[in-house]
């Protein structure tokens, strides 16, 4: 360890959708790494600790090293010439550069997406479809006496949500922390995260949606024959007990997973359990939120949603936003072929996409903005390393309750910044397409806000 | 004579033609038809880069060529016929109020989402989201006939509010999901979960389903205007026994967390 250390204090980890912003960084500017993460979960300290300047070039064109300018002229000039370009991923950057990518998806009349599309998309069409009760999650922490979690295993992918927010801190209304707290556990097999729960239900694989469904009947009322347990697993005491503590809590909070919307079903699981909320609304306070999981997600979906009025799948071929999940959804637009270039921000969809879709995106010009190298900078035309957004690069990002937090930058990087890249990128696309139709500017370069 | 659009270049990108629709081509010449405006992705470009033009439309559109990659034909169409040789893309006969669509082939997701008035017959199969509504709209189809007689796929009539689906195949899961009126006849089988949240309307099908909870069965009887609904569509073409039209059905109703008045009709005597 050398003598050059730096202490950074509330940094913000933007590993998960906790967005945790009390972290105690001490950062050893010679070696340029972070040597200790205080307050930090074992997926932070990783996030943290992992994170070294690599050496591979700012921008490469066919994995040869070029200047930034040149693979910036080159991107612009792919995505303008192309029919139906895409943009997808997102949702690790920060929103300023978020913003960038909108409008370049505006200029070039191209289609943007976010990883949300293959996480939590369900949740955005049943938000449009049901609507959301919802809070943040400081309201969870000082008031919730009852927390739900459906199709999700917080213990493994967001280790703080419990001891931050949901189940032991001690808040206004709720002095005891854990013991003024009825912790429910909802999933198809027994994961980490049970422990924590007082009540453990497990469901049959692929039933969620009828579960919920019966809730709902019952919250409502209604009968349900005693052989939903033969069908779901779940017994109807099970169930009536479960709605009993629902109805009677004074503060209730639906947290839901991709157990629940990335399962047969999908938007309508998500609808289901927004609905479930409504109804209970009728008898006392309750609110629900899906857990998301990347660290700006939701600041993804947000920042599309107030520029576009759509938070993920939207086209704009024909000169103004239009929305259709199936339709503009990257998957789909892969898939099908319909893409004819690609620019992927900030995520690696070559090693998760379906194989349909890695296979056209080996056959059409891609452009990957990413901090490390990936599947997806390996099959890309250009190829730019970006800095690491809340360890290298400051701006802001929303934790997964809509709540927006501003970062720091720990220390500084060799490599620029997905804005700085994307601002480049629509400057130029800008004076490509005003070229292209003939629009003279006055003086100087493109003036684009 | 009718106006026939032969596809002579396959677009490389989606390609939107509302154009095409006999409202917008009825009296055109030729020329005037092939300087319209389609997109080509982004690309705003001319019918005529695509289409061989000939005739002039009297009300009746022939298309020939793989269709499967152009979206939005018949959009909005009140009047006139339009008879597609193979397949056809998305967003077919979208919002219609009138006329008649006849598909040779497949069709893609959305056929008539929004349709008011009108018939569409798909002889293959189609895609998901049939007469739905677009997302983010409280209501689907209100009128007029889709008739298909392959398989489709899920949210067949979600939010349809009038009008008939018959499906010669198989459905997906959530078929007339939150349904608010209307029928739906699906004489092959139905995926999951059908009926979800629908408040009024009818689901027919031909053999067993599975019911969600919400459902309860209420008798097995013999509705008579089923009769005339099976016979009807056994006119266009479409496979209906003399026992499923005299038959039996299992009514169940639901959905009790809604207004519990729509109807699931089981083929009794299978």
């Amino acid at each position: 360890m050398s003598e050059n250390i730096k202490i950074v204090k509330n940094a913000t980890c933007t590993f998960c959708g906790c967005v945790c912003d009390d972290m105690e960084l001490t950062v050893d500017l010679d070696e340029k790494r972070i040597i200790k993460a205080k307050n930090a979960c074992v997926l932070g300290r990783a996030w943290f600790a992992e994170h070294t300047i690599g050496d591979w070039p700012v921008a490469m064109i066919d994995g040869k090293e070029v200047s930034k300018e040149e693979a910036i002229e080159e991107t612009a000039q792919t995505l303008v010439k192309a029919k139906f370009p895409i943009i997808y991923g997102l949702s690790d950057t920060t929103c300023e550069a978020q913003r960038q990518a909108v409008a370049i998806s505006d200029i070039i009349r191209g289609t943007i997406d976010t990883t949300t599309s293959v996480c939590h998309g369900p949740s955005g069409l049943a938000f449009q479809g049901v609507g959301e009760s919802t809070m943040s999650l400081g309201e969870v922490k000082n008031r919730a006496d009852l927390v739900i979690y459906w199709g999700g295993n917080p213990a493994a992918s967001h280790p703080r949500h419990f001891t931050r927010y949901t189940v032991t801190p001690k808040g206004m209304f709720i002095p005891n922390g854990r013991k003024d707290r009825t912790v429910v556990l909802v999933d198809i097999r027994k994961t980490p995260s049970a422990p924590v729960a007082d009540l453990f239900i497990q469901v049959k694989p692929g039933k969620d949606f009828e579960v919920l469904w019966a809730l709902r009947a019952l919250v409502k009322g209604k009968n349900i024959d005693p052989s939903i347990e033969e069908e779901t697993g779940v017994s109807l005491a099970t169930l009536e007990d479960l709605v009993d503590k629902m109805k009677n809590c004074r503060y209730g909070v639906l947290f839901f997973g991709m157990g629940l919307t990335m399962t047969r079903g999908r938007h309508f699981n998500s609808g289901a359990i927004m609905a479930l909320t409504t109804d209970l609304n009728e008898f006392t306070h309750f609110v629900t939120k899906p857990v998301r999981g990347h660290g700006n997600v939701t600041g993804a979906d947000n920042v599309l949603s107030w520029q576009t009025g759509y938070p993920f799948g939207v086209n704009f071929n024909r000169g103004y936003p239009r929305f259709n999940p199936g339709e503009f959804t990257t998957v789909d637009t892969l898939s099908r072929g319909d893409a004819d270039a690609a620019m992927f921000i900030a995520s690696d969809p070559a090693s998760n996409f379906p194989k349909v879709a890695i296979e056209h995106m080996k056959k059409i010009p891609v452009i990957s903005l990413d901090t490390k190298q990936t599947e997806t900078s390996n099959l890309a035309h250009v190829a730019f390393a970006t800095s690491t957004y809340g360890i290298n690069t400051g701006g802001t990002v929303y934790r997964m309750d809509d709540v927006p937090i501003t970062m720091r930058s720990a220390f500084d990087s060799p490599y620029p910044d997905d804005e700085e890249i994307l601002t480049a990128i629509k400057k130029r696309v800008q004076e490509l397409v005003w070229a292209k139709q003939g629009i003279k500017i006055a003086v100087g370069e493109a003036r684009v806000a | 004579m009718s106006l026939k659009l032969s596809l002579h270049t396959k677009p490389d990108v989606p390609l939107e033609a509302d154009v095409i629709c006999p409202d917008k081509l009825n009296g055109v010449n030729e020329t005037a038809i092939a300087a319209l405006t389609v997109f080509h992705g982004n690309d705003q470009t001319a019918l005529g880069d695509f289409f061989t033009v000939k005739g002039q439309c009297d009300g009746e559109i022939q298309l020939e060529g793989d269709l499967a990659n152009v979206k939005h034909l018949g959009s909005e169409m009140t009047i006139g016929k339009m008879i597609i040789e193979g397949d056809v893309g998305q967003h077919l006969g979208a919002c219609m109020s009138g006329g008649e669509i006849v598909v040779e082939g497949n069709a893609h997701d959305w056929v008539a989402p929004e349709m008011t008035g009108g018939k569409i017959t798909i002889k293959g199969n189609a895609g998901h989201l049939i007469g739905s509504a677009y997302r983010g709209s409280p209501i689907g189809m209100q009128g007029g006939e889709i008739i298909i007689h392959g398989d489709v796929k899920n949210e067949t009539g979600n939010t349809m509010r009038g009008g008939l689906i018959a499906i010669g195949g198989n459905t997906g899961d959530f078929t007339g999901v939150n349904m608010l009126a209307g029928t739906i006849i699906v004489l092959g089988e139905m995926g999951i979960r059908n009926g979800a949240s629908m408040k009024r309307g009818t689901i027919i099908s031909m053999h067993h389903a599975p019911m969600i909870p919400t459902f309860s069965y209420v008798c097995t009887y013999n509705p008579t205007y089923l009769r005339m609904y099976l016979s009807y569509i056994r006119k266009l073409g479409m496979e209906v026994s003399d026992e499923q039209i005299n038959g039996n059905y299992k009514r169940w109703i639901g959905d009790a967390i809604e207004l519990n008045k729509g109807e699931i009709l089981l083929y009794a005597n299978e």
